[in-house]
């Protein structure tokens, strides 16, 4: 039976229009269903991740990195003699409602023995509620909100990538001293970007700078032209980008292509090889944190891994998102036979100061989960992206010119706001 | 500030001209055929990515002319073997079949191109602002906003000075009459779909230019789209021009004053344009 106005020859109304632009916003959040095939007595580790939206590509990197530890788990002999399964779900990029329903499915359906993601972090942390509410052992690979080991830490939730004020407070003296004290921030607009820029907001506070503005934009940003004209228009020293995935590569190609790498310094704390890999050689522009680089090549196994790397994912090299899927994967391993057991009590209590072994901290330091918030402390990469040096590997977009340890850069566990209460 | 607000103003008269090229597409599809084709954002994804494949071998301007030609002949396909069977059924079909077919495009760009976003490159002379005062005026915004005039002149001049568009503009006013006196129908719905397919496919080559290439890049330009249309007017072209470039003010107006609700503000632009005037700025009562 048509709809709509029985005036319209096409059965088509006002009102089946609007509907449809309803559904269309609908579209940006629904999401196929993945999953592989189990046996009951395999030890399972749901990944609950990105793999459609703006987060597609840095969900399928952890993917990578996450199937590389369950082949070299596997080939040891797996997790307490048991092999290892990983089922997969697409909790969309943006979506939490989706994300927690996939959490909950493969929790309580599927009875994953470990939980993994989320790279979105409001998206992390509805995961780490449903989690810690059914005693789940979670790892956190890319979610960087502060509040995950913050203020909302839980006992049975651990972070491997850095907190969103390990990366300001590790890029931030850099930028102050050789740029300017005169700030202003594009920030996408959820808790990662909002505790990205109170990070930053605390260093430029305590260094006596200025906040000459800042636009919040919302995720999916396609257009920045109306932010950058505004950010312009407040002449700061430096052009502060907290943004992620396509937003970050749509804002940094419009303000190359505005000239205002010229006119100001183009910053940020996290950036990412996927990102810099998507700009054309002029839009290789500003000063980054890298959480993890490829070329480190006086660290055991990196070379190793990135060949493996290579091989699994058409020649491309590892990412920080590859790297960490990777070590979030073996840490459930190592946690479990630390503890000797799968009771998630028992492995979040192995896990407290919990250093990783070379092959899989592939990075300076010796970063270990920190007891009392579950964060891992591991090495950040501080410097510029660049154009691929000439008869170079073309993917050596990133000069790294400092590192910086991860205890160095976080807040004392007392002043995260983490206050952790272990089951009795 | 009047600075500011002015040069938002043109700004967004730039970024609405883009969003009326392809909703110009979206609308002549849905005013002569009746479809709601979700996937129009797919087919601008499907341009980008043609012209980027397309570059290495014919250049920016060659990939520029051919991929909107391939992207309107995949249109024309998709017509033949798809939609074509759902005319005449609820638009609920058609609807469903293009939301099935979006999801299939973007995953299909996703398996041959890849999830991560691709380095699309634009000649370098047009990635020069044009001056510094206005410094959001780059050579390839200009450039992109002349080829968006051009073609939104050229679809105007195909409509009101060719036999093809004196039938579409019929079609749209009343399809069975045409039929009866001897007018290929089908033809001519796949041609206009086409037509519109090509709109979407030119919108994806401009816009990879601007934006980052990734299969998610119609996405964000769907909606602004679908709100140009009900703005302006169902049924109305030029309506759905207005309606894309009011977008585009509002949007960039509002960024000077609340950033975050940018893109929320062409929904109240909706809301209010329902209440006070349901039909559209330039549609026409009891056409829809």
């Amino acid at each position: 039976m048509p709809s709509g106005n029985p005036n319209s020859r096409l059965g088509i109304g006002r009102r089946t229009v609007i509907k449809a632009a309803a559904a269309a916003g609908v579209f940006q959040v629904a999401a196929p269903f993945v999953q592989t095939a189990r046996a009951a007595d395999n030890v399972k580790i749901g990944l609950d991740n990105p793999l459609t939206g703006t987060f597609a590509a840095l969900g399928k990197n952890e993917l990578i990195g996450a199937k590389l530890a369950v082949e070299q788990i596997n080939a040891k002999g797996g997790i307490l003699g048991r092999k290892v399964e990983l089922l997969v779900e697409d909790s969309t990029s943006g979506d939490a409602a989706t994300a927690v329903q996939k959490a909950n499915k493969l929790i309580e359906r599927d009875k994953v023995n470990f939980l993994l993601g989320n790279i979105n972090s409001a998206l992390a942390q509805a995961m780490a509620n449903v989690s810690y509410e059914k005693g789940v052992f979670h790892i956190v690979p890319g979610g960087h909100t502060d509040s995950v080991t913050g203020s909302e830490c839980h006992w049975n939730v651990f972070r491997v990538c850095n907190t969103t004020r390990m990366e300001t407070n590790s890029v931030s003296q850099l930028l102050l001293t050789s740029y300017g004290k005169k700030w202003y921030f594009i920030t996408t607009d959820y808790a990662f970007g909002h505790s990205l820029q109170e990070g930053f907001e605390a260093s430029l506070k305590a260094a006596n700078g200025t906040e000459v503005g800042h636009d919040f934009t919302p995720l999916g940003t396609s257009d920045f032209s109306a932010n950058l004209i505004k950010a312009q228009a407040a002449k700061p020293d430096a052009l502060i980008l907290l943004l992620a995935g396509d937003d970050m590569i749509n804002c940094l190609k419009q303000a190359v292509q505005f000239g205002m790498d010229k006119k100001t310094h183009i910053a940020g704390a996290q950036q990412e090889l996927e990102v810099l890999d998507g700009l054309p050689a002029e839009a290789l522009v500003g000063d980054w944190v890298f959480e993890w680089y490829w070329k480190q090549s006086n660290v055991p196994h990196v070379a190793q891994f990135v060949a493996d790397v290579r091989k699994r994912s058409g020649g491309k090299v590892p990412t920080a998102r590859t790297w960490f899927g990777y070590a979030s994967v073996w840490s459930c391993q190592l946690a479990a036979e630390r503890a000797k057991s799968l009771v998630p009590v028992k492995m979040a209590k192995a896990m407290q100061g919990m250093v990783l072994p070379p092959e899989v901290a592939l990075m300076p330091n010796n970063p270990f989960y920190r007891k009392g918030d579950n964060q891992l402390m591991p090495t950040l990469f501080v410097g510029h992206a660049q154009k691929p040096p000439t008869g170079g590997d073309p993917e050596d977009l990133f000069k790294v010119t400092e590192e910086v340890k991860g205890m160095d850069a976080a807040l004392p566990v007392d002043q995260t706001g983490c206050k952790m209460t272990w089951p009795t | 500030m009047v600075q500011l607000i002015l040069f938002n103003v043109l700004n967004g008269l730039i970024i609405g001209a883009f969003y009326a090229l392809m909703a110009l597409g979206l609308s002549l599809i849905l005013n002569l055929s009746g479809v709601i084709n979700f996937a129009h954002g797919g087919f601008l994804a499907i341009g980008a990515y043609l012209a980027y494949t397309l570059i290495p071998y014919v250049g920016f301007w060659g990939a520029l002319l051919a991929a909107p030609f391939l992207t309107a002949f995949i249109g024309i396909l998709v017509e033949r073997v798809l939609i074509r069977r759902l005319y005449g059924r609820d638009p609920l079909y058609s609807l469903l079949l293009t939301f099935g077919l979006a999801f299939m495009i973007e995953d299909g760009t996703r398996f041959i191109w890849g999830a991560d976003s691709l380095p699309y490159q634009i000649p370098g002379w047009l990635q020069n602002t044009l001056s510094s005062q206005l410094f959001f005026l780059t050579g390839y915004r200009v450039f992109m906003v002349v080829l968006v005039a051009v073609a939104v002149l050229g679809l105007f001049l195909i409509l009101t000075r060719t036999r093809l568009g004196l039938r579409i503009r019929a079609g749209t006013l009343d399809l069975e009459t045409l039929s009866v006196l001897g007018v290929n129908v089908r033809i001519l719905r796949n041609l206009n779909f086409g037509l519109g397919i090509y709109m979407a496919g030119l919108a994806g080559v401009l816009a990879a230019g601007m934006l980052g290439l990734q299969p998610t890049i119609g996405d964000s330009l769907i909606m602004p789209s679908f709100v140009a249309i009900i703005v302006g007017g169902l049924g109305s072209l030029p309506g759905t021009l207005v309606g894309g470039l009011l977008i585009g003010v509002a949007s960039g107006v509002t960024t000077v004053f609340l950033p975050s609700a940018s893109e929320a503000v062409m929904y109240v632009l909706m809301a209010v344009v329902l209440l006070i005037r349901p039909r559209g700025l330039l549609g026409e009562e009891g056409r829809f």
